[in-house]
């Protein structure tokens, strides 16, 4: 009789939160470098250009995707009731990916890069990216091969539309001519390089952070909630419908630059089309927790993934607006571009993230949480440090997107880059203490599930016996 | 049920936030009396307190110099800015009403104008920032303002509109997401206008 692998599960969750410490920790001390340039000591491993990548790669693929490949082994499990299919391989997905993020991370800081945002790996990480992905892909779709559900439940389809859709943005982005170790040539050029990097980067956004999380939301919110999604047809329309218009916005990066104007408009047009889907979902979230306000009193973590749906709303609305050619041209190319990120990584990500950590990690021992008290003060450090972090870029972006384009009388731009950028350190130290903020909510959690885990063992369970 | 809200009541709402709570939940006001004898001020301060602060000193957003709205587009600007105030709140209030059904609430609509003042308040009142216009001194007072007006909703929306904490706070969270949305698309109105010549002069 075999048991759900979670073991494997235990370790990706663990590997996540010690990511997400350290990733938010590094933004952190990057944001006190926009206010301290001198706090780099001279080190160039220690430079701005260095560390703000490793932060960006440490979030999203040491801290993002560690969750996401936990949760992914955790619920498709239990959503087709069988073990993972391959367990060893699913072992050897989850260490080969934190080999690589880690040994990547320290390629970053010194100073290997391949000029590619969020793809800033050189050559012999892709391939290690891509071996560790195939594996993951095998592990995945073969567990869902051997299911003994008829129906494969919807997050199993984000979540399936994630690694297909990544597999495929990652190696056409990453096509490259090595030339040595450390260093490789794109396979594209010019416009046609700007298009598909920002079809990988746009879709990393979409596919990633959005639909691989929303198949962690549509497994986790259910369960949490204690009971099935308001409307199963309604996220199973969204799924297409976001699937389909995502693919084309990522032009919508690249507005007023040499790449074919049609281009532009299509990105803008879908960009705009894609908020339906994605308002869908946020509806068929908040819709399936309203009926489940009694749980709230006892879960802490509910509160979280409540939140998390009111975040999710903001960055999917203000994504497509920005994508707008006359916001965009204001907008682009000031903070307000690293607050909408932030509130759809601090906000939507990491906190459906914390939101199913909470109910997952007690529920992997067979232990109640350590202390609730804890929870429910991270919960109210989160809102804050988000709260601040978007605030503080909207009055740094917006003055940044005026006093760009401000004329004088004859005509002429009033003032230089140099001007504006000394005007920003107060904005900048606003984030900084948000940063500080949020990153102290993260490790009291990181402190309140390590005790709750503290010399337990990871829970045996065994799939149903009897299933239609 | 009484229909009147008793004089001093955003005084009290300073000092006595609770009191203020428990006197709403058991009075059903008229919106149009809430509207005539609260809203219409409250809306009145910050384009008001705007036009002075940027007709006589203008803005200061970073730079050294200060920008300077011509006065007829100034005059303007505060109109639109009553005016789309008066609208926001409005808009807020029957948002608040039509999801005050999901979460089992009390949804006349006078209770949620009432609701909808005494969590804009704070912000009215610290709108009187605009007098000084250092766009990062008004982000400063702005930003507590704007905590004390989400401590209110939190803590006051389940005790006014007669529902659990729990469900209280997910209706509070669900204003808090339409707020949110509001505000952005209010961001993105703005600069779109800047874009085609109405407002600060740039060179788009």
């Amino acid at each position: 009789m075999e048991y759900y692998r979670d073991r494997v599960v235990r370790f990706l969750v663990i590997c996540s939160i010690v990511w997400a410490v350290l990733g938010m920790t590094v933004g952190v001390y990057v944001a006190a470098e926009l206010l301290w340039p001198t706090i780099d000591f001279g080190q160039q491993w220690l430079s701005f250009g260095r560390l703000r990548t490793l932060h960006t790669n440490g979030i999203i693929f040491g801290f993002g995707v560690s969750a996401l490949m936990g949760t992914a082994f955790y619920s498709v499990q239990r959503t087709s009731h069988v073990t993972l299919f391959a367990p060893r391989l699913a072992w050897f997905t989850a260490v080969a990916w934190q080999i690589t993020v880690l040994a990547g991370g320290i390629s970053l800081l010194a100073g290997w890069n391949a000029a590619k945002e969020y793809a800033e790996l050189e050559w012999p990480f892709d391939i290690l990216i891509t071996i560790a992905w195939v594996s993951f892909a095998i592990v995945f779709f073969g567990t869902i091969t051997r299911r003994k559900i008829k129906q494969i439940y919807v997050s199993n389809w984000f979540y399936g539309g994630l690694i297909i859709v990544i597999a495929m943005l990652h190696i056409v982005n990453s096509l490259a001519i090595p030339v040595t170790l450390s260093k490789s040539y794109s396979l594209f050029s010019g416009a046609p390089d700007a298009v598909v990097q920002w079809w990988y980067g746009h879709n990393a956004v979409g596919f990633l952070l959005t639909g691989g999380f929303l198949g962690m939301m549509y497994y986790f919110l259910p369960k949490h909630a204690n009971r099935p999604i308001w409307s199963y047809r309604l996220s199973i329309v969204a799924f297409w419908a976001f699937t389909y218009s995502y693919i084309w916005a990522g032009p919508h990066h690249l507005h007023y630059s040499s790449i074919p104007e049609w281009v532009q408009s299509l990105a803008v047009a879908m960009s705009l089309i894609l908020l339906a889907p994605s308002w869908a979902t946020m509806i068929n979230g908040i819709m399936t927790v309203s009926g489940a306000s009694q749980k709230l009193r006892t879960d802490p973590a509910l509160k979280f993934i409540v939140l998390s749906l009111a975040f999710y709303g903001l960055a999917t609305f203000e994504g497509p607006m920005m994508a707008i050619k006359s916001v965009n041209v204001v907008s682009h190319y000031t903070d307000w571009t690293i607050g909408h990120v932030h509130s759809g990584a601090l906000g939507w990500n990491a906190m459906i993230t914390f939101g199913t950590f909470y109910f997952l990690v007690p529920r992997l021992v067979g232990a109640e949480l350590y202390s609730v008290r804890l929870a429910n003060i991270h919960f109210w450090l989160a809102l804050a440090g988000t709260m601040l972090y978007i605030l503080a870029m909207w009055g740094a972006g917006i003055s940044q997107g005026l006093l760009w384009l401000g004329l004088d009388e004859i005509g002429e731009l009033s003032f230089s880059f140099k001007d504006i950028m000394a005007s920003m350190p107060p904005y900048y130290a606003l984030r900084f203490v948000a940063g500080l903020i949020f990153l102290s909510g993260t490790i009291l959690m990181a402190y309140n599930l390590i005790m709750t885990t503290k010399g337990r063992k990871t829970l045996q369970v065994r799939p149903p016996e009897a299933t239609t | 049920m009484k229909t009147v809200i008793s004089d001093w009541l955003l005084f009290r709402l300073l000092f006595q936030p609770n009191a203020v709570f428990e006197e709403l939940s058991e009075i059903r006001p008229e919106p149009h009396s809430v509207f005539f004898k609260y809203v219409i001020w409250l809306a009145m301060a910050p384009p008001l307190f705007a036009y002075i602060g940027a007709s006589n000193f203008g803005w200061r957003i970073g730079a050294a110099t200060p920008l300077h709205i011509p006065s007829e587009s100034l005059v303007i600007v505060s109109i639109v800015y009553f005016f789309a105030l008066l609208v926001g709140f409005v808009s807020t209030a029957v948002v608040a009403k039509s999801i005050a059904a999901t979460y089992g609430a009390r949804h006349s609509l006078g209770i949620h104008f009432a609701l909808v003042t005494i969590i804009a308040a704070p912000l009215a009142v610290g709108s009187s920032i605009h007098l000084y216009p250092d766009v990062f001194i008004n982000v400063l007072v702005l930003i507590p303002t704007l905590i004390w007006s989400m401590y209110l909703l939190y803590k006051g929306l389940p005790v006014v509109l007669k529902i659990s904490p729990e469900r209280g706070m997910l209706m509070a969270s669900a204003l808090i997401g339409v707020l949110l949305v509001a505000l952005v698309s209010l961001l993105g109105l703005s600069v779109a206008l800047w874009g085609r010549g109405i407002g600060p002069s740039l060179g788009v």
